[in-house]
């Protein structure tokens, strides 16, 4: 069906020329889903885009075809590819937020398509995009289809999006990341359409995902991308289950799992090479721990057993897992400390937003509107004892984050009472918080976003130690030298603005600010949720050292339930502003006892356990029990 | 403690220091030429003027622009080139004047605006709207019917003028940064307002501020001639730029020169900080750089 030949794409960028991809080869077959993963920088967006003949005006594809059904996309003429686009092959994007045109409606836009491409009249292609909308499984599609991009749930808009990728009849469909934007519950939904989808309609599916676990749920074949270089390929099970290549071992170790706590995490060491100018030899040996001599020199894809991998070494290293320090979890953690007074209380707290205004009617003579409140933080109470990882998860607009912030103060609560280290600050007035911000400190999601782009590390890290005053001036560079050290950063990093650092990186020194007050409780909030799975082993490991090495309380709030299940003592989950299920790690995962638990985790999409029958998650809900 | 760290961070494998520097942009190389030179003639022109600048000489009346006189002589036969470079410190000064006049109002009244909104937001966006209906030029005239004028009073008429707009653009960039995390982050340390205001936004909000405040200097350049021109700034004998083409208005049939001098002196001025403006963003923006660097 579609069939990428040798194909090497370059960017010129300001800073050299990237080469993106080298000499990828792969073949999409008929009826079946072929998916690629790999992390930032692998490439797998450039293929997605080349195979759609979106290429940007600053790629230059020195060598390779892509041929769909014998043409060639490349040298096609634009006009060409456009019809071919519009026509035999659909495209998904990832963000269903901001591919919609906010003003025209759903129907109008799912049936596009068919108006440019098959020259429907525009009624006929609403009355088209309605019948779709019925078959991606939108309830009442008659109103939906008259409805605007903003009245529909993410899940709808990314269900309208598939609808008009499917309006013009394709044979392939290219999906780009389609569910990361999205919660488990909605992502395990859109997978299941996609699966009746392919079933139905014998569509040939290219997914791109960054999750192998979505990965798992979907592909009958994977590629691994490292490096703009495909470093393996196979049967999806025997990969994710078998791994040969060292890159694939590395990935699959670093996902935590669900119902199997280890001590840390396997981190990948190092980073990407540089890509303006490759190394000749196995791109990923400088992190490889099986690196030999044979690794500088240029690595093929051989065959192994069914599957294709890039390393000359793989027939050797079929069997070795990926070096794992399986510690155990020390003693004095895995039990929550019971005897000392909790670090945080939270009684009944409760935080109310005006969503609208709400429309103005009358009531007797006086016009009055009737307020729509949102409720994301609705009576919780939490305890959290000193040194104890609390896990916070839910999905999007539970109210974890506002929850996290409310108990810092940062957001003010409508009600309730909040115990920091003993002292109420429920009451305080901002200006007499001064003890409760130096024990309690927050880390944030978006590492981007919470250092200040014009300061250097070591004036961000300096501040905190300066305001509190907690070492004399002299002493402030040897105590963030320190914290530096502490989060793992070599010292010379003082000297650069945050721009300068990988995200990870940045992520340390997000970390490395808020332990600068000496806290004894700290709000995460989604800290891991936007790096890659490799850095984000290694930032969980040095949450946990941290904890362990200083004592400090977390209260870990993420969306991603193996991450939470793999670092917390306890696990509260969140749903609509309430706390419908708190309590020992272990039991959370293994026995959940709230409905809405339940839901959750068999929404998950896992690397690991029993493989699940194609539409697996509905089978599994349906028997109400784990996998 | 496991021992990946210590290999992620080795120095070998970390994130190579800045990158090499970008060469400068062409339009800032122009810019600080053309700028730089106007600014060097303007500071020494009681040195290099080659004629005195306001000695009225009756037999050098209207001579065009010739060996001796380069840009010719006005109706008095001063020396027009001399007049100018003389006039280049009234204008640019001016300019520069009502610039910082309307940095130093308008650029805290945004900070305020955009950090606290509420009543406060209202309250100051709404005054600047009341001087921004104001026409600039009746603005002027307004501070300048009632008192003497004198070229302080120009500046800072126009500054008061182009209060809105810095006011707003400082405003705008107050509401991205403040939604930042960074921002919370401070506020998690119990940062005092101002020092998130000045210490964490502020240096944020500068190269949009550079940028707007320089084409800012143009347009006071303009309107401060445009006010001498009327009458309401420098007064003579002094050699403003739009002072002197008022002067040369009723000769410009007779003698073009006196008028055309000051002009194209102010044309390439503002061109030339315009081109300064532009070429600093680039410099600047550090986000803007990390984009170019990594891409």
């Amino acid at each position: 069906m579609l069939v990428i030949d040798d194909l090497t794409v370059r960017y010129r960028t300001a800073g050299g020329e990237i080469e993106a991809l080298s000499s990828v080869t792969l073949e999409a077959r008929k009826g079946a889903t072929l998916a690629l993963v790999g992390e930032s920088g692998s490439g797998k967006s450039t293929i997605a885009l080349a195979a759609m003949g979106l290429l940007p005006a600053e790629a230059m594809v020195p060598s390779g075809r892509i041929l769909f059904d014998g043409a060639d996309i490349l040298t096609m003429k634009a006009e060409a590819r456009r019809q071919l686009r519009g026509s035999r092959i659909g495209l998904v994007f990832q963000d269903p937020f901001s591919v919609l045109n906010p003003s025209l409606r759903i129907g109008d836009q799912v049936g596009e398509g068919l108006v440019h491409h098959r020259g429907f009249t525009t009624e006929r292609a609403f009355a088209r995009a309605i019948e779709l909308l019925d078959e991606v499984g939108i309830v009442k599609p008659e109103s939906v289809a008259k409805a605007y991009p903003h009245e529909l749930s993410g899940g709808m808009r990314q269900r309208a999006l598939i609808a008009g990728a499917l309006a013009s009849e394709p044979e392939l469909l290219i999906l780009d990341e389609p569910t990361t934007a999205l919660d488990v519950t909605i992502e395990a939904q859109i997978l299941d359409l996609l699966e009746d989808l392919r079933i139905k309609r014998g569509l040939t599916m290219l997914f791109i995902s960054h999750n192998l676990g979505v990965v798992r749920r979907i592909a009958d074949e994977v590629a691994v991308l490292y490096a703009g270089q495909i470093v393996e390929q196979g049967a999806t099970e025997e990969v994710l289950q078998r791994p040969v290549h060292p890159y694939t071992k590395g990935l699959l170790a670093a996902i935590p799992r669900i119902g199997r706590r280890m001590g840390r995490l396997a981190a990948i060491p190092g980073r990407l090479p540089d890509l303006r100018n490759p190394p000749s030899g196995c791109r990923f040996a400088p992190r490889c721990p099986f690196a030999t001599a044979d690794s500088a020199n240029p690595q093929s894809l051989l065959a192994v057993g069914a599957r294709m991998v890039r390393c000359s070494s793989a027939e050797a290293l079929r069997d070795t897992p990926w070096p794992v320090q399986h510690e155990t979890v020390p003693a004095a953690t895995a039990a929550a400390p019971t005897a000392s007074a909790p670090v945080v209380e939270v009684e009944n707290l409760t935080k109310s937003f005006v969503l609208s205004r709400g429309a103005l009617h009358w009531e007797g003579w006086r016009p009055v509107r009737d307020a729509v409140r949102i409720k994301p933080v609705d009576g919780i109470s939490l305890t959290i004892a000193p040194g104890e990882v609390v896990g916070l998860v839910g999905e999007s607009g539970s109210g974890k984050t506002t929850l996290g912030r409310t108990i810092l103060r940062l957001i003010e609560a409508d009600s309730g009472l909040i115990r920091i280290a003993g002292e109420t600050v429920s009451d305080k007035p901002q200006s007499a918080l001064e003890a409760m911000r130096r024990t309690a400190q927050i880390v944030f999601q978006n590492p981007d976003s919470s250092l200040n782009p014009r300061k250097t590390i070591r004036e961000l890290l300096g501040r905190p130690i300066a305001r509190f005053g907690l070492a004399p001036k002299a002493e402030i560079p040897a105590r963030v030298d320190a914290l530096l050290d502490l989060v793992r950063l070599p010292a010379h990093y003082a000297d650069r603005y945050a721009h300068q650092m990988s995200g990870g990186e940045k992520q340390r020194v997000g970390i490395a600010r808020a332990l600068a007050t000496e806290p004894t409780f700290i709000v995460c909030d989604e800290p891991v949720s936007a790096l890659d799975v490799s850095v984000q082993a290694a930032i969980v490991n040095l949450l946990a050292d941290l904890r362990d090495r200083l004592g400090v309380a977390y209260l870990f709030i993420s969306h991603d339930i193996s991450v939470v299940a793999h670092l917390a003592d306890r696990v509260a989950v969140m749903h609509h502003g309430k706390m419908v299920e708190i309590g020992p790690a272990d039991r959370i995962m293994n026995a959940p006892s709230h409905p809405y638990t339940i839901k959750l985790l068999s929404a998950v999409p896992r690397v690991d356990g029993p493989p699940l029958a194609r539409g697996g998650v509905t089978a599994a809900r349906n028997r109400g029990v784990m996998v | 403690m496991s021992p990946e760290p210590a290999t992620a961070m080795s120095p070998a494998l970390a994130t190579p220091a800045r990158p090499p520097r970008k060469p400068m942009p062409l339009q800032l190389k122009a810019g600080l030429a053309i700028t730089g030179t106007i600014l060097l003639l303007g500071l020494l022109a009681p040195w290099i003027a080659p004629h005195p600048w306001d000695t009225i000489s009756m037999r050098t009346r209207f001579l065009a622009p010739n060996a001796t006189y380069w840009f010719g002589t006005d109706e008095y036969g001063r020396d027009v080139l001399s007049r100018l470079l003389m006039g280049a410190r009234l204008s640019i000064g001016m300019g520069v004047a009502a610039t910082l006049v309307s940095l130093a109002i308008g650029v805290p009244m945004g900070l305020a605006a955009g950090y606290f909104r509420g009543w406060i937001d209202e309250a100051l966006m709404r005054l600047a709207d009341v001087l921004m209906a104001i026409p600039p030029i009746m603005l002027g005239l307004l501070v300048l019917a009632v008192t003497p004028p004198a070229l302080w009073k120009t500046a800072v008429a126009v500054g008061f003028v182009y209060i809105p707009p810095i006011a707003r653009l400082a405003r705008s960039v107050t509401l991205t940064l403040a939604s930042e995390d960074f921002i919370q982050a401070a506020k998690a340390r119990a940062e005092s307002t101002s020092y998130i205001l000045f210490r964490e936004i502020l240096p944020n909000a500068w190269p949009p501020l550079i940028v707007e405040a320089s084409l800012r200097v143009t347009y006071a350049i303009l309107l401060g001639s445009a006010l001498s021109f009327l009458g309401l700034g420098a007064q003579p004998p002094s050699s403003d730029w739009g002072l002197m083409i008022s002067e040369a208005r009723s000769f410009l049939d007779r003698a073009p020169w006196i008028a055309l001098a000051p002009g194209f002196a102010m044309c390439l001025l503002v061109i030339g900080i315009n081109l300064l403006g532009d070429g600093a963003r680039e410099r600047l923006d550090p986000r803007l750089k990390a984009r170019l660097g990594k891409a």
